[in-house]
């Protein structure tokens, strides 16, 4: 004979494991959909520089919560015109229009410079190398076309939720972008 | 009176209220304060060109009489008519003002005008991206020559009596035309038989002005310097060098526009390093129109910035009655007339 404490009949001790499943189902969903949720929400938009925007302000390189800053000058073939005196590659007042040292605007060096034909020159980034300071592309946008301009790069950039640099950036120019369109790059005109 | 309870819940709420708006406010001038610091904190990697900013007073033999804000938006280009005034290409219209700024018309175009040049008798020759129009003094149509075949961009024009010169800035040549659009002749393009090394433009910037001298003064920016040719293509002289210093052309590529006085020198126009000098036709350094310094505006804007074609901050001059400058600031929309100053002798 059944105990008094025992459930009255099984259709109670059936009912009680199928709400127990259907609550840990539930939960598990929940759970699921919130992760997927949270995930989404990170990649959906990322930092970016607007370079119309960019001041050259030098936060780029200093700010960054990374060691060696997200930011990298990247550059717009198209719209470069190829000079042998390139402001954003050489001081404003070279001893010679060489790779010396002494000549090269970059403080890592990360701009290479290859003879094309004369007098023309192609000048590419060493995103190694970059530091993301901006001073070639103050010369380059002082003078010349402004093929050269900052953007977070974002093989490096880990997307925090407030962008270090975004905060103080003179120019304003972080803004959230969406995750399928992440660079703001400038075209041939 | 209120209960000793009601009293309580409205401290606590202004407690909470005060606290938030604390709060609030910490962030903001946190946020005001990091962004202030960002622009006025020294710069470790700043691009300087400060020292060629300033320019010895002692050179300047030019004051500025008057300024005129244009009220058009995008000019790019000067020019004087025989009555005395200036035509000014500005975006897609061709505005008039007097010399002492006011508006006279406004005439539209259906593109954006590039150049403008004067004929003598009045007649106006126009040049867009891409083909050149030809206006009569009133501003109604007379002619559109046809479409060059190369990737043109027009960014100049000089006129004489039966010849009409375009720098072609994409084509990196100089077209002559007779008066009824026919090319007759090609100009400065690399030709190692003439020994003409072509020109080198990084930027669209390629100008070319006529003198009764005989020859066209045409600049030549990535090579830094002025080249001297004969109507027929003939390269007789050139000179310049690149120098931030006052007596050469800055940056990259310079100069980007040229006016002739009416004694042959020359007076050219840099961006950048924005300024306004003359040189002597062979080259010689003689004084400075107009410093960086007037042109903060356009010097902090730089001639790359933005989405735009390379050209959103430059100068142009030309050359007016009496040898008066009249300089178009591209940045601010504003003629600045320059007369030369007296000296004493005069």
């Amino acid at each position: 004979m059944p105990s008094l404490n025992q459930p009255s009949s099984p259709v109670s001790r059936r009912d009680f494991l199928r709400s127990g499943a259907r609550i840990a189902g539930m939960t598990g969903a929940g759970a699921l959909l919130g992760l997927m949720a949270q995930r989404a929400g990170a990649v959906t938009h990322v930092w970016q520089i607007d370079p119309a925007k960019c001041v050259r302000c030098g936060r780029c390189a200093t700010d960054c919560v990374l060691e060696q800053s997200a930011v990298k000058c990247v550059h717009t073939h198209a719209i470069c015109g190829y000079c042998e005196l390139c402001t954003g590659y050489f001081e404003p007042e070279p001893n010679a229009l060489n790779t010396g040292a002494e000549n090269q605007l970059c403080p890592t060096a990360a701009i290479i410079r290859k003879f094309i034909e004369d007098p023309y020159y192609e000048y590419v980034i060493d995103e190694q190398l970059c530091i993301g300071c901006g001073k070639c592309v103050e010369g380059c946008n002082r003078f010349g076309n402004g093929s050269l301009y900052l953007q977070v790069r974002h093989d490096r950039c880990v997307n925090c939720n407030e962008c270090s640099i975004a905060r103080v950036c003179a120019g304003d120019a972080f803004r959230r972008v969406p995750v399928d369109h992440p660079y703001l790059l400038k075209t041939s005109h | 009176m209120n209960s000793p309870a009601h009293s309580s819940r409205c401290s606590r709420r202004r407690f909470l209220l005060r606290g938030a708006a604390g709060t609030a406010a910490a962030v903001v001038a946190g946020r005001q304060r990091g962004r202030t610091a960002g622009s006025g904190d020294t710069n470790p990697y700043a691009y300087s060109v400060g020292v060629h900013e300033k320019t010895d007073p002692a050179l300047v033999k030019y004051v500025e009489r008057r300024r005129i804000d244009l009220p058009w938006k995008e000019a790019r280009r000067l020019a004087v008519t025989p009555q005395g005034n200036l035509l000014v290409a500005a975006g897609q219209r061709l505005g008039e003002v007097t010399p002492d700024g006011s508006a006279v018309r406004e005439v539209p175009m259906a593109a954006p005008l590039r150049c403008v040049a004067v004929a003598a008798d009045g007649t106006i020759y126009a040049g867009f991206r891409a083909h050149l129009e030809v206006f009569e003094a009133d501003g109604k149509r007379r002619a559109t020559w046809e479409k060059s075949p190369e990737r043109s961009w027009f960014t100049g024009i000089a006129v004489t009596d039966d010849a009409v010169f375009a720098a072609d800035a994409g084509a990196r040549v100089i077209l002559r035309h007779d008066l009824a659009g026919q090319v007759t002749a090609r100009i400065g393009e690399r030709d190692k038989d003439r020994d003409i090394p072509g020109f080198v433009l990084p930027s669209p910037y390629l100008d070319v002005e006529w003198h009764p001298d005989g020859l066209l003064r045409v600049n030549n920016p990535g090579r830094h310097r002025v080249e001297f040719y004969t109507p027929d293509g003939a390269l007789e002289f050139a000179w310049g060098r690149p120098t931030m210093a006052i007596e050469g052309f800055s940056g990259c590529c310079n100069p980007v526009n040229l006016a002739v006085l009416s004694d042959g020198r020359l007076v050219t126009c840099e961006k950048g390093l924005p300024r306004v000098k003359v040189y002597s036709a062979h080259g010689d350094f003689e004084c400075v129109v107009a410093g960086t310094e007037m042109f903060p505006e356009n010097a902090q804007a730089g001639a790359g910035d933005g989405f735009g074609d390379g050209t959103r901050a430059s100068l142009d001059a030309v050359v007016g009655p009496e040898d008066r400058i009249y300089i178009l600031d591209t940045v601010t929309a504003q003629i600045h007339v320059m007369e030369r100053k007296p000296t004493a002798n005069s």
